[in-house]
């Protein structure tokens, strides 16, 4: 025997029995809901309610913030993580570290641009941007620097 | 989770700021029905006694060549739905680009309406305290729940460890009122600039707010939908209507967003500017569909409305076939009591030319397509059983197969989906779709009727996790 007529047959009584299916839940639905029917009360203008809310406000809710807040730079890092963001710096969080003055004791590289500024320093892109500004620059062991940057370290100089 | 803390428990009075509609004299209404619904089948008997007899055709061939111009033009307009739906999709994914905007945090109020939602409250809340997002607080709203419902809500009461600070969870106790209402309570309470909707019973995925607040720094853009998924998945029903959500509902919302025209934000998640929920008058109670009215109103106040597909909430989709009934039952009627409220603005295109062509989609969506689909499978079951053209039937299983197969294929490869769930596709339209198509018919003729109606509550399992 052929397979489109088995499978046309095959579908033509899932197709029945689909309807009969539906049509039969649908009764059987309408049944049951005709036993719990509700009136609908009208609306009132207002309503008492309980509010319950933490007693201490803490500073987690911001200030409506304006509908567009320009980024800081625009040097082409759009795709990171916003480093100076204007709201979340005025929300205390638990991801925000206390404001520590830099002490050059310390010798450990920052980790990532984040801890780089919360730790004090200039930004890279701010150190970038300065850079730029500047007509000459000074090439040492660490790349090319301001002249005046690098004479204000107050070091010994090679003459 | 919790620290001990002190909750302050205090009586507030909220007005209910739903957009006062006016009632219409019910006998007024059904005697316009009876007298529309009587001139425009007098005006097709006359077009019928007219064509009759100038036709070489008997009755037999005549109904015969009927059904088939019928079943062409079905199809026709099947094809061109698809591939339009297909295209603008098309092209939305490929305009969708992930681009955050540094320094756009907005305060975001979170409104949990919970009614008998003592299973999932606490997971929906959990779910919520775990978003990648630091400035938003949670406001629950406990609509006179006759369960534990309120017990619950209040023990999650306080400041608890979020994923980035502490977030603030406060509850508003109300009398029962319906979910519009229970949404408005909670959006006058809330001091923010744009609140986030959704269902008691949903959970968001972690970056739900971040990828969708970045939209709001477009001054148009008034409302963004979120992207829905079904939680409680591995049975035949809620697999399918996870097929349903992907394939049906988040394709349509694609080429919708290509448009920044969707019509329907989702109830489990939908991000509003507050100031577009003040114009539109809050949500209404007068319909079924409180999603679908306000999303039309938004659309009428001239803003525009995007659609975030990675802004995911996932949602407990019915089990059963009879609270899947229940819940389509109720989406239908709705969506045509909200097609009927906006009725001036279909017919009117000078108003909002916008609105008016989703209104007409609508309309095509929720009244002509379930009909049309109706009656070409009963056309290929009389053809079959009293005609002998079993094979029609096995080709026109096979034509809509291979469509939802592609398209499911799509779907699921741009959702980066379950691949298991285009198995599916081959008994989705011909069993499934065709029992929704069954109840939308049925919900049509009794909303049309005027029968009375329930909002009605879906069992909930408390799916436990995401």
């Amino acid at each position: 025997m052929e397979l489109i007529p088995i499978l046309s047959t095959i579908i033509l009584v899932a197709t029945i029995s689909t309807f009969i299916l539906a049509i039969g839940a649908y009764i059987l639905y309408k049944t049951r809901e005709s036993k719990g029917q509700q009136v609908i009360a009208s609306q009132p203008k207002s309503v008492e309610a309980e509010l319950y809310t933490p007693v201490i406000e803490r500073k987690v809710q911001g200030k409506p913030a304006p509908d567009y807040v320009q980024t800081p730079f625009s040097t082409g890092y759009k795709s990171r993580e916003p480093i100076f963001a204007q709201e979340r710096s005025q929300v205390q969080t638990k991801a925000t570290p206390q404001f520590q003055r830099y002490s050059g004791e310390k010798k450990t590289e920052p980790v990532n641009l984040r801890e780089k500024t919360y730790k004090g320093q200039v930004a890279p892109i701010e150190k970038e941007k300065k850079l730029k500004d500047s007509k000459f620059l000074k090439y040492t062991s660490e790349g090319y620097v301001d002249p005046k940057t690098d004479k204000s370290t107050g070091a010994l100089k090679w003459r | 989770m919790r620290k001990e803390q002190q909750i302050l428990k205090s009586k507030i009075t909220i007005p209910l700021p739903e957009s006062s509609v006016e009632k219409e004299n019910e006998e007024k209404k059904y005697l316009r029905r009876i007298l529309v619904s009587g001139t425009i089948s007098l005006i097709l008997i006359a077009i019928i006694l007219y064509v009759t007899p100038k036709t070489i055709l008997n009755t037999t061939s005549l109904i015969e060549y009927a059904t088939i111009v019928a079943l062409v033009i079905f199809l026709f307009i099947l094809l061109l739905r698809y591939f339009a739906i297909l295209l603008l999709a098309y092209l939305y994914i490929n305009e969708y680009t992930y681009k955050p905007v540094n320094g756009f945090y907005p305060f975001v109020s979170i409104i949990v309406p919970a009614y008998n939602e003592e299973s999932v409250i606490a997971e929906s809340v959990k779910s919520l305290l775990n978003l990648d997002y630091s400035n938003y607080e949670i406001i629950i709203v406990n609509d006179g729940s006759t369960d534990k419902t309120n017990e619950v809500a209040e023990s999650l009461v306080g400041y608890h460890e979020g994923r980035n600070n502490e977030i603030k969870v406060s509850l508003i106790n109300k009398p029962n009122g319906g979910k519009a209402q229970a949404l408005n309570a909670g959006i006058k309470q809330s001091k923010a600039e744009i609140v986030l909707c959704m269902d008691g019973d949903s959970q968001l995925s972690p970056e739900s707010i971040k990828v969708a607040v970045r939209h709001f720094t477009n001054p148009e853009i008034g409302a963004v939908a979120g992207n829905v998924k079904v939680m409680n998945r591995g049975k035949l029903f809620t697999d399918l209507q996870a097929l349903e959500y992907i394939e049906g509902l988040n394709m349509a919302r694609s080429a919708q967003s290509f448009i920044r025209l969707v019509n329907i934000i989702p109830g489990p998640i939908g991000l509003f500017r507050k100031k577009a929920i003040e114009g539109a008058g809050y949500y209404s109670s007068d319909t079924f569909a409180e999603d679908a009215d306000l999303t039309l109103k938004v659309l009428a106040n001239g803003w525009k409305i995007y659609y975030e597909p990675n802004s995911i909430s996932y949602t407990e989709a019915p089990e059963k076939l009879q609270q899947l009934l229940k819940q389509r039952y109720r989406w239908t009627r709705g969506i045509i009591q909200s097609i009927r409220k906006h009725k001036k603005l279909m017919f009117n295109p000078t108003i909002n030319f916008g609105d008016t062509f989703i209104l007409w989609t609508m309309f095509y969506e929720a009244l002509i397509w379930p009909a049309m689909n109706i009656a070409a499978n009963l056309f290929f079951i009389l053809a079959a059983m009293f005609f002998g053209f079993t094979e029609f039937i096995f080709f026109w299983w096979a034509g809509l197969a291979l469509l939802d197969l592609v398209t499911a294929l799509y779907c699921v490869a741009v959702e980066k989906e379950e691949f298991r769930l285009v198995g599916y596709s081959l008994i989705y339209r011909m069993f499934f779709i065709l029992i929704i198509d069954v109840s939308k018919l049925m919900s049509t003729i009794e909303e049309f009727l005027g029968i009375r109606m329930t909002w009605g509550k879906l069992e909930r399992v408390g799916t436990k996790k995401v």
